[in-house]
């Protein structure tokens, strides 16, 4: 009798320990997402999150990664670095989070990125990088979106195709805007162009940009000034082409790749009409040639996206499918166990992943996926966006 | 001469900020004259109410005039629950425990506002179809004249309230008064709740006539709830037409800076002239009728 007990102990013991290291072999892929789910921004992240949730279902319905399902766990930063801090070390303790995705913004990023190269982690961030972040060369931080290199090159090849000469740079007072001036400024006098960056600058916050407009006006009349660049994102994209017209000036307007978001226009209007800058693909994906990869993507995604959410995709939601997109890839090159190391060293050898944006390739001294390829010139018209070409310089 | 060939597009961008101070300060202004408190939450009213005519316009499809009209109505109610919910609750208690109440209130609306409306900036559409017109080498767009005319209109309301009505006067009196107030038979309490009717409606008004100018997110009432404040206070706490006063010479004194020193010194400007005002006439320009003139 005693004997049958014990036998049967041991019998529930194995089993157990058989059905524990069952459960660890189906023990999904935890990724960690720290964004601004809350704050000025929380409507862009909510689209961002609701693309990666899209596409995780999507991948586990089919049977997840090499049999494992994938599994976000969200935080909320509330748009405040110590928050995003916070969220970024929580996530590192945890030893089954081999990733962390976030945060969205270009001003948080400074804090996880130490983090990640100190508890040796891979973090993605979506927005770009900026020439001082970059010049660290951090090994564990990777960003998705469109860096400022690749888009003030293209920015110079629209100012080229509508033949501008003089250019004036009115930049918000923020790292990135203010490399992207710099690098405009750089890649245009070497061909040609002559680029006059305002000592002007303005805040995320201002709600009104009319009195350092009012400065430059004169500036513009007598220098004979082509185009106005207004080297922002946010809502003080609009609010300085609004009050640019308010003035009575008529030069033409050019704008960063920020300029894709829907909102934009709505807040705009009338003012956005003829604003010219290099656009991602997914804001004009309807209008790409036929053999871009991105179109059929786009498409397939954005049926997928109107059946869940009801609403057109746009750029952001495209950020999200590609980030998800890049780590199913990256996990299936990994060769044995994913761990933090391993995974980093498969992301870095992404080489021409396809997502909506276009061509992602990562390697050791390239921690931006996009290239300048990955860009079309892009005009507000109508309050839509409309793609534009210029023979030579696609 | 490059100078002196821009100063003119200054000055009009100065007074259309001025006329903008004024319309907050006046709501400042109406509740400290019946109860003497500070109300924060104004410049949360001036967002709801650009707030919530937007809502009414896009997802309610209603016309531009309609949707103004419903709008300053949700707010003057809202403006009767701040009353009812946040000030009635703590009537005995002293005036800077009211004013960090208020101040909870304004981060409450704020927070609430991103949850109902979303955090995206919205804007609304000018009043009239042609926005720019050209005087003199000078653009000004007509919708900075709307709010000036607004903002003489809200004064000229308030003047005739507080000069030509009982209410008004027993709205001043259950401030300057208590005492005499209550053995009036005057309801300081109903005075008050009135008071915060009048000025949720002046800031849904103010909300209004400016998000065509700019646009309204729902942490756009703090800033310019401050600006409205400071200019109550430079003006002569307490006083409409210091009010107007203080906010013209404001919004003036901001934009000229900007034609002398880089331009993210602004809001700095706006609190350099308030220390000033503080320093050597604490009282304000006109004088407010809350502080004893013999100490100053």
């Amino acid at each position: 009798m005693r004997k049958s007990a014990l036998s049967f102990i041991f019998i529930f013991i194995f089993a157990l320990s058989l059905s524990l290291s069952y459960s660890a072999e189906k023990s999904p892929y935890k990724i960690g997402v720290n964004f601004e789910l809350t704050g000025p921004w929380a409507e862009i992240t909510k689209t961002l999150r609701n693309a990666m949730v899209l596409e995780v279902e999507r991948i586990n319905q089919r049977g997840g990664i090499n049999g494992k399902p994938l599994e976000l766990i969200f935080e909320d930063n509330g748009f405040e670095a110590g928050r995003a801090a916070a969220n970024m070390t929580k996530f590192t303790k945890d030893p089954e989070v081999f990733l962390v995705v976030g945060p969205f913004e270009d001003t948080l990023q400074a804090t996880t990125r130490a983090i990640a190269e100190r508890e040796k982690i891979t973090n993605i961030i979506v927005c770009p990088s900026n020439r001082v972040l970059r010049e660290m060369k951090q090994r564990w931080a990777f960003n998705i979106a469109h860096n400022d290199i690749i888009v003030s090159e293209k920015l110079v090849d629209l100012s080229l195709a509508r033949k501008y000469k003089k250019i004036l740079v009115f930049h918000a007072a923020h790292p990135l805007a203010q490399t992207l001036a710099e690098y405009y400024k750089r890649f245009g006098e070497e061909k040609g162009l002559k680029v006059f960056i305002s000592p002007e600058t303005h805040k995320h916050t201002d709600i009104d940009m009319t009195p350092q407009l009012i400065k430059m006006k004169p500036i513009i009349e007598k220098e004979k000034i082509d185009a106005f660049y207004a080297c922002t994102s946010g809502p003080p994209g609009p609010i300085v082409c609004k009050n640019f017209r308010a003035l009575g000036i008529k030069i033409p307007i050019l704008g960063t790749h920020a300029f894709g978001f829907g909102f934009i226009i709505a807040l705009g209007g009338e003012a956005m009409e003829g604003v010219e800058f290099p656009g991602a693909k997914p804001v004009v994906f309807d209008q790409l040639d036929e053999n871009d990869p991105a179109k059929s993507i786009n498409i397939e995604f954005d049926k997928r996206w109107r059946e869940r959410y009801g609403t057109p995709s746009d750029q952001i939601a495209g950020y999200g499918h590609d980030i998800i997109g890049l780590i199913e890839d990256s996990i299936k090159r990994v060769k044995g166990k994913v761990t933090r190391e391993t995974f980093r060293d498969a992301l870095e050898n992404t080489k021409g992943f396809k997502g909506t944006h276009g061509l992602y390739s990562f390697g050791p001294a390239e921690h931006d996926g996009l290239s300048k390829k990955d860009l079309v010139f892009v005009r507000i018209e109508g309050g839509k966006f409309k793609r534009i070409r210029f023979p030579g310089f696609e | 001469m490059e100078l002196l060939h821009i100063i003119p597009q200054f000055l009009i961008s100065g007074l259309t900020f001025g006329a903008i101070y004024s319309l907050v300060a006046l709501g400042f202004v109406t509740i400290a004259r019946a109860s003497q408190i500070i109300n924060f939450a104004q410049g949360e009213f001036v967002m709801l109410g650009g707030m919530v005519t937007f809502f009414f316009i896009k997802n309610v499809h209603l016309p531009y005039l309609l949707s103004a009209f419903l709008a300053i109505g949700v707010v003057i109610c809202l403006g009767f629950l701040l009353h009812l919910l946040v000030i009635y609750p703590l009537r005995k208690a002293s005036l800077p425990i009211l004013l960090l109440a208020t101040l909870g209130a304004s981060l409450f609306l704020s927070s609430s506002s991103a949850l109902f409306f979303g955090t995206l900036p919205k804007a609304l559409p000018p009043f009239s179809g042609k926005d720019l017109l050209e005087i003199g080498g000078v653009s000004l767009s007509a919708q900075s004249l709307f709010v000036l005319i607004a903002t003489f209109f809200v004064l000229f309301l308030l003047y005739i309230l507080s000069h030509y009505t009982h209410l008004g006067k027993a709205m001043e009196a259950s401030s300057t008064d208590p005492l005499g107030a209550d053995l009036c038979g005057i309801s300081r309490h109903l005075m008050t709740f009135l008071a915060f009717g009048v000025c949720s409606g002046i800031g849904a008004l103010a909300g209004i006539f400016i998000t065509p100018l700019f646009y309204v997110s729902y942490h756009s009432g703090t800033l310019i709830g401050l600006k409205g404040f400071i200019s109550a206070v430079i003006g002569g706490w307490g006083k409409y037409g210091g009010a107007i006063l203080g906010g013209f010479i404001l919004g003036v004194a901001e934009s000229l800076s900007i034609a002398f020193i880089p331009a993210g010194y602004k809001d700095g400007v706006a609190f350099l002239i308030l220390l000033l005002i503080l320093y050597f006439r604490p009282k304000g320009i006109l004088g407010s009728p809350f502080m004893d003139s013999r100490r100053w």
